[in-house]
């Protein structure tokens, strides 16, 4: 069953692409242009009367039910050949365990390492094992053709084998609510002995907070870099205040440990404004000690510490860098550089702030609206804002900037919920790299 | 034969005689044409609903990340896209407007065989289409689940699915009533000297689509109403965890919905089949292997379901199975294709408004059905299955085949029982414009499809934004040419000019009735002397 030399799956898949598009092809440009054809040479101004009244010849019908009858039954046949390739693993095949959930994948690997991202070795094929937590979910690579369901309650499979290093992107291919698109990782293929080196190495002590939270699925939904996803970012979450909605009415919290860990347990209960009541209970589902380890995990999360950018970030590794990275947890990582903006380069340096601070979990660069004003087009403009109940207006210039940022419960742009906590870290110096940043927003 | 009678005020047919004043004369009328441009302006109502969710789609799809609107706005946008082009739409679409208007003249009768039932088949689809509407404003919010209600997700979602599924299983009981009322009518209430093989194709079609209708339906229903149990007192019928299974909900949704295919494509397929004869002036070619292949579409289509399940763990044998199945039902519609380009060959060719749809319902359900072998072959469909690709190979077929076929049969009949023309150049320039509006969308989705889009994605990977944003452009030059049709043909058939009798030259039997026509079709019973393309018996050539 296992042909030599190996045929890849697109391979297989391809080749009965070729022929249906083939046959498809000339089928239609046939039907296209005899209609067309005939549009025209029995046009009524040409024959207002019709040449002949016959509907009917035999040979004509049985000719046109026999060509297509054969036609289909080829396609068929390839489709159906191609369709076994896909079935039929090769005996050398590396075992690899998939589990969906909504919406992050978790690979389990032979010694028991797992990963959010999916590596295989180059050249070697590999059996994933698909398995499903809650819903419907669906394993696609488009690169190597290669689709099925993870459906609870039922093992699943599909092998490919990766014949070039890169990184190609997974998908899921079954809808499953809110965080269906946002359920994409890659095939990170290596050559055969980084896989085995990244494989063989221990994952860092320093990240058993984050093994957690990606064990649990927990990064499918929410950053640690302050980008905003299907829920809250984790950057800074520890201590900060937070509007919810409870039972419809809306309240202010400081995310401490118990908030944090209700929210675990029972996130139904307060729903993070803005974000949508999608999270399921972990209630059962998570051990004790897991459950203390993330907590610890993230109330550490503190504004102190920063550039702790990791895993959602999709085009952060780059697979051939990976022999100088064997020890990190995943490759990649270690190796992205410290970042120091250049002296002088205000304007990347307030990016860089604006991210680290979690600016952009509320505010848009694009216009578009979240739980704050979007930042695009801010500086310069002119505001309608709520100031001791009343609404004034005001010119966003330098000084409103320092009000917003260090006073921001002063004055409340009209229409948003006075949500924003003060920001007494940021210095004068580091607001006026924000705003040179802004002023590159219009 | 026909007198033809000017339109004035106080003599317009069916429209001069009601049972009760104003709006009453209309929502509890027993007669078929009442009914049907009931259901023709609710059905217009909804596919225009429904094509601004879908401009709103693209829209959203135009750049990747948050355009118009967060996640779950989105998928409950697609969602009700999805059950009101499906459920509202285009399965009732053709049979329960023309169908109603139409069937009972075509054949020579006064009127449907249980007139009362057939209005309540319409209060019915009103009922189902309120609950679809309502169950976006109460409960959890609007449902998000996809029109295909997928288990586990839409037995767990807080989301509004319920009423949703109770508004398809009334829905669904509006179509079979309708089906019953159409089978019992053709066999019971033909006119005098309308043999079998002397129906029109298009009654034929609706006659093997009410068929599907009577005996595919009920699964819908036991399916929602499995559903609606799974929620409300949890079952556990598909619940893996209660030893229930996931998959079967699949078979059981499909055993429905593929059916469902047919019957929302083949009374199109009838639609085309009458049109091509008048504008060719020819009988249609091969009238038995067109209507054979109608019966043998209904037969075949109703055991192919499973094709939309290749990738979701059933056994290879039954993809094997299904897939060869799939061809099958593959070859009765390349010979209908066939026989309406023979049909054409050695005619006198009009490409008049209804021509032209019919003739783009053949481009484009050629297309679409040609895209349908990629996903009935196995391998192949492992890829596209779920893309974007398939998202464009329904629409091809759905609104490009279809779709077409409803604006054909509007421009084709509806004078006919308004007894007004339209501006047939301002109907040909709208044509020309949804066409490229067309091609654009659904080309763009088919290629992106192709190149492993999902469906279903409210935001996509920036590889995508090319053939996202050309589809979205598509969809702006498409809108306007649909704008600019109906527009068109509002204005014609209530202020347009007076219809002259039996303008298209067609010898059947709808078309020798007074225009609107009277209350009863026929002022006395009609005796059938020749085929309905016999145009030379007729007195047409």
């Amino acid at each position: 069953m296992n042909p030599q030399p190996l045929i890849t799956t697109t391979e297989a898949v391809d080749k009965a692409f070729y022929i249906i598009f083939g046959i498809s092809g000339v089928m239609l440009l046939g039907v296209t242009v005899v209609m067309i054809y005939f549009v025209w040479r029995y046009n009524r101004k040409r024959y207002p009367v019709p040449l002949s009244q016959k509907n009917t010849n035999l040979w004509l019908e049985t000719t046109w039910t026999i060509i297509p009858t054969i036609l289909v039954m080829v396609m068929f046949w390839y489709g159906w050949e191609g369709y076994l390739s896909l079935r039929n693993i090769p005996d050398n095949a590396v075992p690899i365990h998939a589990s969906a959930r909504m919406w992050s994948w978790l690979f389990t690997y032979e010694n028991g390492k797992t990963s959010d991202k999916l590596y295989v070795p180059v050249g070697q094929p590999v059996k994933v094992q698909l398995t499903a937590e809650d819903v419907l979910h669906s394993f696609y690579v488009p690169a190597f053709r290669v689709k099925r369901d993870t459906v609870p309650g039922m093992d699943n499979y599909v092998w490919f084998v990766a014949d070039q290093p890169g990184s190609y992107d997974l998908f899921c291919a079954e809808y499953c609510g809110v965080g269906h698109s946002a359920m994409i990782t890659t095939v990170e293929a290596v050559p055969a002995a980084e896989f085995s080196a990244w494989l063989a190495a221990k994952p860092a002590v320093s990240d058993a907070g984050k093994n957690l939270l990606q064990k649990h699925g927990c990064l499918g939904c929410h950053s640690l870099d302050g980008s905003p996803m299907v829920g809250p970012s984790f950057q800074d979450i520890g201590g900060r205040q937070v509007v919810v909605i409870s039972d419809g009415e809306s309240r202010t919290l400081t995310r401490d440990r118990d908030y944090l860990e209700k929210s675990i347990l029972e996130p139904g209960a307060d729903i993070v404004e803005g974000f949508p009541p999608s999270m399921p209970s972990y209630a059962g589902r998570i051990p004790e000690e897991d459950l203390t380890g993330i907590l610890d995990y993230l109330t550490g999360l503190k504004g102190e510490q920063q550039g702790d950018k990791a895993t959602p970030e999709r085009d952060a590794l780059e697979p051939v860098e990976a022999e100088a990275e064997a020890e990190a947890q995943e490759p990649g990582q270690a190796a992205e550089p410290a970042e120091a903006a250049g002296p002088g380069d205000f304007v990347s340096q307030g990016e860089n702030l604006a991210g680290k601070n979690g600016c952009l979990g509320c505010h848009s660069t694009d216009g578009s609206r979240r739980v704050g004003p979007s930042f695009k087009g801010l500086m310069g403009s002119e505001r309608t804002v709520v100031k001791d109940g009343q609404e004034i207006t005001v010119s966003a210039d330098a000084d409103y900037l320092i009000r917003a940022i260090r006073e921001p419960g002063v004055e409340i742009v009209q229409g948003y919920p006075a949500a924003m906590p003060p920001y007494p870290q940021l210095s004068d110096e580091d607001i006026k790299a924000l705003q040179a940043w802004l002023e590159t927003l219009k | 034969m026909s007198e033809m009678t000017a339109p004035t005020t106080s003599d317009r047919g069916f429209f001069g005689e009601a049972k009760y004043p104003g709006i009453f004369g209309w929502i509890f009328s027993t007669d078929h044409k009442r009914i049907g441009l009931l259901y023709f302006w609710c059905i217009f109502f909804f596919f225009c609903v429904g094509a601004f969710l879908g401009l709103l789609i693209r829209l959203e799809l135009f750049a990747p990340g948050e355009t118009i609107m967060g996640a779950q706005t989105y998928n409950a946008v697609f969602t009700l896209h999805g059950v009101i082009m499906i459920f509202l739409f285009i399965i009732p679409g053709i049979p329960a407007a023309f169908g109603n208007l139409i069937l009972p003249i075509q054949i020579g009768a006064r009127d449907v065989a249980f007139p009362k039932l057939n209005l309540f088949s319409w209060w019915l689809y009103i009922t189902g289409a309120i609950l679809a509407v309502t169950s976006l404003f109460t409960g959890g919010g609007p449902p998000d689940t996809g029109w295909t209600f997928y288990v586990p997700f839409s037995a767990q979602t807080s989301t509004n699915v319920s009423l949703a599924a109770i508004a398809v299983f009334i829905l669904g009981f509006s179509s079979i009533l309708t089906g019953l009322n159409f089978v019992t009518t053709v066999h019971r209430l033909r006119a005098e000297g309308m043999g079998w093989f002397r129906l029109p194709l298009f009654t034929w079609a609706l006659y093997s689509t009410a068929w599907v209708q009577i005996l595919a339906t009920p699964v819908i229903g036991i399916t929602v109403a499995l559903l609606f149990a799974e929620r409300v007192i949890g079952t556990g019928l598909f619940d893996p965890t209660q030893g229930g299974d996931p998959i079967m909900f699949q078979h059981l949704f499909w055993i429905y919905s593929h059916p469902a295919v047919y019957i929302m494509v083949l009374p199109g397929m009838g639609v085309v089949s009458d049109i091509i004869p008048v504008f060719s002036r020819k009988p249609a070619f091969g009238y038995k292997a067109i209507l054979i292949s109608s019966l043998a579409i209904a037969f075949a289509g109703s055991l192919v379901w499973a094709h939309h399940m290749f990738t979701s763990g059933i056994s290879d044998l039954a993809v094997m199975v299904f897939s060869f199945l799939t061809f099958i039902v593959a070859i009765p519609s390349a010979i209908k294709v066939f026989n309406w380009l023979a049909t054409m060959y050695q005619g006198s060719i009009l490409l008049d408004p209804p021509m032209l749809f019919a003739l783009s319902f053949i481009l484009l359900f050629t297309i679409g059905g040609l895209t349908g072998l990629v996903l009935g072959s196995a391998a192949t469909d492992v890829h596209v299955h779920d893309t974007y690709f398939v998202v464009g190979h329904f629409h091809f077929v759905m609104f490009g085949g279809t779709g077409m076929a409803f604006f054909a049969a509007m421009h084709y009949w509806l004078p006919m029982i308004y007894g007004r023309m339209y501006d047939k150049t301002v109907a040909t320039v709208a044509w020309g414009v949804m066409m490229i509006g067309f091609l654009i969308l659904y080309i763009s989705m088919k290629v992106v499809g192709m190149q492993g889009m999902p469906r279903r994605y409210y935001d996509y990977v920036p590889e995508f934004t090319g053939l996202n944003q050309l589809a979205t452009v598509g969809s702006w030059i498409l809108a306007v040419g649909l704008v600019l049709l109906f527009a068109n043909i509002i204005r014609g058939l209530f202020w347009g000019d007076p219809l002259e009798a039996n303008p298209w030259g067609s010898a059947s039997l709808e078309w020798q009735v007074s225009s609107p026509p009277p209350t009863e079709n026929f002022d006395e019973d009609p005796v059938v002397t020749h085929g309905p393309y016999d145009f030379k018996q007729a007195g047409i050539l």
